[in-house]
């Protein structure tokens, strides 16, 4: 597993600094500000996958590196593994427009698959309701809440491409449990069929849906009205 | 209780021209006035319950509106609440919910006097054309009301 770690084209450093989905606490980032002043950072840049890059000299690197952890922070992975997690502010206490349990979802599933090695990089997003502000579609796997604990899971987008494809929908309305059943599945798949170097969509292109789509039914739950309004309608 | 929802929607707006139905109703201040069985309390509730919590969507709650409301409702009483919600109503296209505040009342109130729901496109415009070609009496009346200020 690579890390995000990258010499410059002015010979500086980027380091590539994940935290959960982009979430971090005011100590967090004081801390953060603090060893990236001891430790020379010129420059910080927020990154399209909720990641932030610190641009630094050499020198300075090891000891940023090393300050992470207590942090609650860590380098993020990089190269062909499961990629930091793009999840939007979507949950009950955050976007007024989300449905469902987003930003908390995508959290779990950083904290379980990053890292993980694959064919080629795969880019998970998680949006809180169809609007979709992390481009769950072009995603290697989105995730969309459908409802309040249901999701709806599509695979194979790849939005950074001169070729781009939108992700094809597996799984309506699929319970939590059933989406991390269904991202276990399809890495397991794209583990075993996917050629080096190949993206997910370009082996589904390649081999169609069905040896990636789930091997049992995942059950689609109906929407049920919150059990406080049918109440309100009855009072 | 909140008038104005996330995204600007006035839920007083709404539930004014709600009471306006139930003023000319028989049942109102009966026994047999029952809230959750017609579209009209049905809506009232949906409004008063959004306000409340401070929601724009109650999931699920489109599979509660009330299927066995046969009372006589005319268009002119409907229609003013018919309007409120074209002008309510956020345009979402292709992010439109059925189970939105507004489209909750708009579907109830479709069903006071057409015969099938109207498949909401999120666009007023696009909306008033489908209803003009199910109930052009209607449409006649709606956009009288959408032209009064």
């Amino acid at each position: 597993m690579g890390e995000g770690v990258f010499k410059q084209r002015n010979g500086m450093v980027a380091v590539d600094i994940v935290a959960a989905c982009g979430v971090l606490t005011p100590g967090q980032l004081s801390g953060l500000a603090r060893m990236a002043e001891e430790c020379g950072v010129f420059r910080l840049k927020l990154t399209s996958r909720q990641t932030l890059v610190a641009v630094l000299g050499g020198d300075g690197v090891d000891k940023l590196v090393g300050s992470l952890p207590e942090l609650g922070l860590k380098v993020s992975p990089y190269g062909n593994v499961v990629r930091a997690v793009k999840a939007c502010a979507g949950n009950s206490a955050l976007c007024p427009r989300s449905i469902g349990e987003a930003l908390d979802l995508g959290i779990e599933i950083q904290e379980r698959y990053m890292g993980l090695a694959v064919p080629k990089d795969f880019k998970i997003a998680v949006a809180g309701c169809p609007r979709g502000c992390t481009d769950p579609y072009c995603a290697d796997l989105g995730v969309v809440a459908s409802g309040r604990d249901v999701f709806d899971v599509a695979i194979g987008g790849y939005g950074g491409s001169s070729r781009p494809l939108h992700g094809v929908v597996i799984a309506r309305r699929a319970a939590k449990e059933d989406v991390f059943f269904l991202i276990g599945h399809v890495l397991d798949r794209f583990k075993a069929l996917g050629e080096p170097g190949e993206k997910l969509g370009r082996a589904i292109a390649r081999l169609g849906l069905d040896p990636f789509s789930p091997d049992r039914p995942v059950k689609g739950d109906e929407v049920k009205p919150p059990e406080d309004f049918t109440k309100f309608l009855e009072t | 209780m909140r008038t104005a929802l996330p995204g600007g929607v006035d839920l007083e707006k709404i539930i004014s021209r709600l009471n306006n139905i139930c003023q000319h109703c028989d049942y109102q201040g009966t026994p047999d006035c029952k809230e959750p069985a017609c579209l009209v309390g049905f809506s009232r509730k949906v409004a008063a319950y959004a306000g409340q919590r401070g929601l724009l969507d109650i999931p699920g709650a489109h599979g509660l509106v009330p299927k066995g409301d046969f009372k006589p409702y005319y268009p002119e009483v409907v229609a003013p609440v018919l309007a409120e919600t074209c002008r309510q109503c956020k345009e979402c296209r292709d992010n439109h919910n059925p189970d939105c505040v507004v489209a909750l009342v708009r579907t109830s109130m479709e069903n006071t006097i057409l015969s099938e729901n109207i498949n909401y496109p999120g666009s007023v415009f696009m909306y008033l054309a489908m209803v003009k070609g199910k109930n052009p009496e209607l449409a006649a009346l709606l956009g009288e009301e959408l032209r009064k200020k």
